[in-house]
């Protein structure tokens, strides 16, 4: 009995090396002798061997993955080594056929050279037949990834360059094409004559699209940050005009205003291309657009995706060389992949093309990237104090901003369905924001509204806090009495999330002690607001948009 | 990096995008990512001109720099990967060298085997240039080119095959031609 125990506990350590995948031949061997002697030995092997086999069909794949790949190696199998290559060639071949395909190579490793040299035939016959694949079309998209992927480059300017001196020599290369006699000696050389053609081909477009007529000025520059800098031959001229063409914008953050009604922005360091007077390439950096309702609207391309459906507010983020950000800011749309797949975003949504440029995947909606964009679109300039525009989204309740007047957009442009009442404000001189009788706002025709916000500061009354903003529209209403702000959210289209009574009678301005100030031109206000700690300062700005 | 250096970059370029791609492919990648290896290849080429010993040819150190780019493609998972199979790359690559002494690599004097290859298919017959594009240009199959030139897929197949040792021949013929002028 004791050499029974002997005989199964050594099986067991056998069994678990050889599960392990210790399996060398002294280990089956002995196994093996053990099962003849015990036949619960071999039970015990056979039964672990079933398990195992059930857990790699767990882990590896499912059954049916398996069953597919069973069929389709049977059916490489079958193929001839010919039969194979064809398929690696027209690039049709499964992984089973590829599989297959290597154990032929394998088996005759002279045939690996013929492969190859098939494979890079098959490449340069693509070549030559198809345009897309042409030498020109490869450049050109080498030289879109050099303008995206590398920082430090000029490669722009240094093949605009090169162009310029190849089109000076560009009848020297005509006759040496004319008469192959005369070949240069080597090959290289051959082949470089050859490229100069093609290559001064390529260029020649270039020059064609930067040396357009003034007359195809497509877009403005309407608004730029005071940091500025271009670079690079192509810029825009001194008016602000832009024509068709790339251009590169070091630092800074300018506003674009395009010929059909869409405008853009662009923050440095960034390169893009405006193609035509709707569309335009950012192949680095951040860029926003937004279209109005009335115009067809800008279309925004970068790298791996564009904007399908003009939105009213979208952004591209393509300042990762590993993928492309798409946010939607207000309104609805679609983006769609370069090699195809298109899908809706909806408003606060967010896409990434991912590295590859072959999926779409969601991602948070982070509108932090398009704040300096944002600030240029919004239509406010803030000159004095501490103030933020908030971009779209942002929720008009806040506890982290104090000591700080916050600017919501609150509706890019309706038209009041009611009239609406205003707060009495005289022009030119600071006052007391005063208990008033109110007035029907006299303004028609489309308008925005802005909202602002000075949150009660933790622990400290009477705070002084001051803001001057200057609005692209002229101002044409001011609400900051409680219970005018209040009638007049549901006009605006805002969204306050706590209109409860104690909020509400909190609201607008304090009586008496916070002061405002519209120029005569009605485009500046200036506010000096006493921050206090428990209520909350808003007042509501009517812009007219026309 | 100066301006010569960038110059250099630019003139190699134009010299060796052909025979990379050819290189590329030549590695089992797959043909709809060909020309992505092949400019990511430039790419790091480009942001690591400092390193380049001018000493050394300049197509074999982006093939070297393919090459690698393609055995990275064998460690990302199946989803995002650019070659057609792990194993036939695998067969591929272990004859692939990037040394600078390897004769008749695939890759040298890509451009020139382009632009032979080029003229021949300027001087084939009306059929089989129409069966070329269809294959190369317009991506069908040779069952889709059997529907379009009311041929049996089979003949097509053979068709092609006998264009593309025409052309060979050609290429070949050309090349040496070329050659032959050039030592002359």
């Amino acid at each position: 009995m004791p050499e029974v125990m002997d005989l199964r506990l050594r099986a067991e350590e056998l069994i678990s090396e050889f599960l392990s995948g210790d399996s060398s031949e002294a280990i089956l061997s002995e196994l093996a002798d053990l099962a003849l002697k015990d036949a619960s030995v071999a039970a015990r092997i056979r039964e672990e061997l079933e398990f195992s086999e059930m857990l790699r069909q767990v882990v590896e794949d499912d059954v049916a993955d398996s069953q597919a790949l069973f069929v389709e190696s049977k059916a490489a199998f079958a193929q001839s080594k010919d039969q194979l290559v064809e398929k690696a060639c027209d690039g049709r071949i499964n992984p089973a056929e590829c599989n297959q395909l290597a154990k032929f190579l394998l088996n005759e490793p002279d045939e690996v050279a013929t492969l190859k040299k098939s494979l890079a035939e098959d490449e340069w016959i693509r070549g030559a037949v198809s345009e897309s694949r042409s030498e020109e079309a490869f450049i050109e998209a080498l030289e879109t990834r050099m303008w995206a992927e590398t920082t430090r480059d000029h490669f722009v300017e240094d093949f605009q360059d090169r162009l310029e001196r190849e089109i000076s020599a560009e009848d020297e290369v005509d006759n040496i094409i004319e008469m192959p006699v005369s070949w240069t000696p080597t090959v290289l050389k051959m082949a470089a004559v050859a490229a100069a053609v093609a290559f001064c081909a390529f260029l020649m477009t270039q020059v064609g699209v930067n040396h357009l007529p003034a007359s195809a000025s497509v877009a403005m520059v309407t608004k730029s940050s005071p940091d500025v800098r271009w670079v690079g031959e192509h810029v825009p001229g001194s008016n602000g005009e832009v024509v068709v063409g790339p251009y590169e914008l070091e630092r800074g953050i300018v506003a674009l205003k395009f010929a059909n009604g869409g405008e853009m922005t662009v923050e440095g360091p960034a390169l893009f291309e405006v193609k035509d007077n709707s569309t335009a390439h950012v192949h680095h950096g951040v860029a926003m657009a937004r279209n109005e309702q009335s115009s067809p609207g800008i279309t925004l391309k970068s790298n791996g995706l564009s904007v399908s459906e003009p939105v009213p507010l979208i952004g591209i983020d393509a300042r990762s060389e590993f993928s492309t950000e798409a946010i939607v800011f207000e309104g609805d749309g679609g983006v769609c992949l370069d090699g195809g797949g298109c899908r809706s975003l909806f408003e606060f949504e967010a896409v990434k093309a991912d590295r590859n440029r072959d999926r779409l995947v969601d991602i948070p909606y982070n509108p932090q990237p398009f704040l300096g964009g944002w600030e240029l679109l919004s239509g406010v300039e803030k000159n004095l104090g501490s103030v933020r525009i908030e971009m779209p989204g942002t929720t008009i309740e806040s506890t982290d901003r104090e000591g700080e007047v916050q600017v919501f957009v609150e509706n890019e442009s309706f038209r009041p369905e009611s009239d609406l009442e205003v707060d009495q404000v005289s022009t030119g001189h600071f006052a007391s924001a005063e208990l008033n009788p109110g007035q029907a706002l006299q303004a028609r025709g489309d308008l925005r509204s802005y909202l602002l916000q000075l949150w009660p500061t933790t622990g400290v009354d009477g705070e002084e806090v001051e803001a001057s903003l200057t609005f692209d529209h002229e101002v044409v209403g001011l609400i900051y009495s409680s219970d005018r702000l209040t009638s007049s959210d549901t006009s605006v289209g805002t969204a306050i999330p706590h209109v409860g009574e104690e909020f509400n009678r909190e609201r607008g301005l304090d009586l008496g002690r916070d002061e405002i100030l519209l120029s005569d031109d009605r485009r500046t206000l200036n506010l000096k607001l006493k921050g206090g700690e428990l209520e909350v300062d808003q007042i509501r700005v009517l812009v007219a948009l026309n | 990096m100066d301006r010569t250096t960038q110059e250099l970059f630019i003139e190699q370029v134009r010299e060796h995008h052909a025979g990379l791609r050819g290189f590329v492919r030549a590695l089992g990648v797959d043909p709809l990512w060909v020309d992505d290896v092949a400019q990511e290849a430039f790419i790091v080429a480009y942001n690591r001109l400092d390193e380049f010993d001018r000493e050394r040819d300049f197509g074999a150190w982006l093939r070297g720099i393919a090459r690698n780019l393609v055995i990275n493609e064998r460690r990302k998972d199946a989803r995002r990967k650019r070659i057609l199979s792990d194993n036939l790359t695998d067969v591929l690559l272990s004859s692939s060298s990037a040394s600078d002494h390897e004769e008749e690599e695939i890759g040298d004097n890509g451009l020139a085997k382009l632009n032979a290859l080029r003229a021949c298919v300027a001087d084939l017959p009306e059929k089989s240039l129409g069966l070329l594009r269809s294959r190369y240009e317009d991506e069908n199959s040779a069952h889709d080119i059997a529907d379009e030139f009311e041929m049996k897929a089979p003949a097509v197949r053979k068709a092609l095959e006998r264009v593309r040792i025409s052309l060979r021949k050609c290429m070949e013929k050309r090349l040496e031609a070329g050659s032959a002028a050039g030592n002359a």
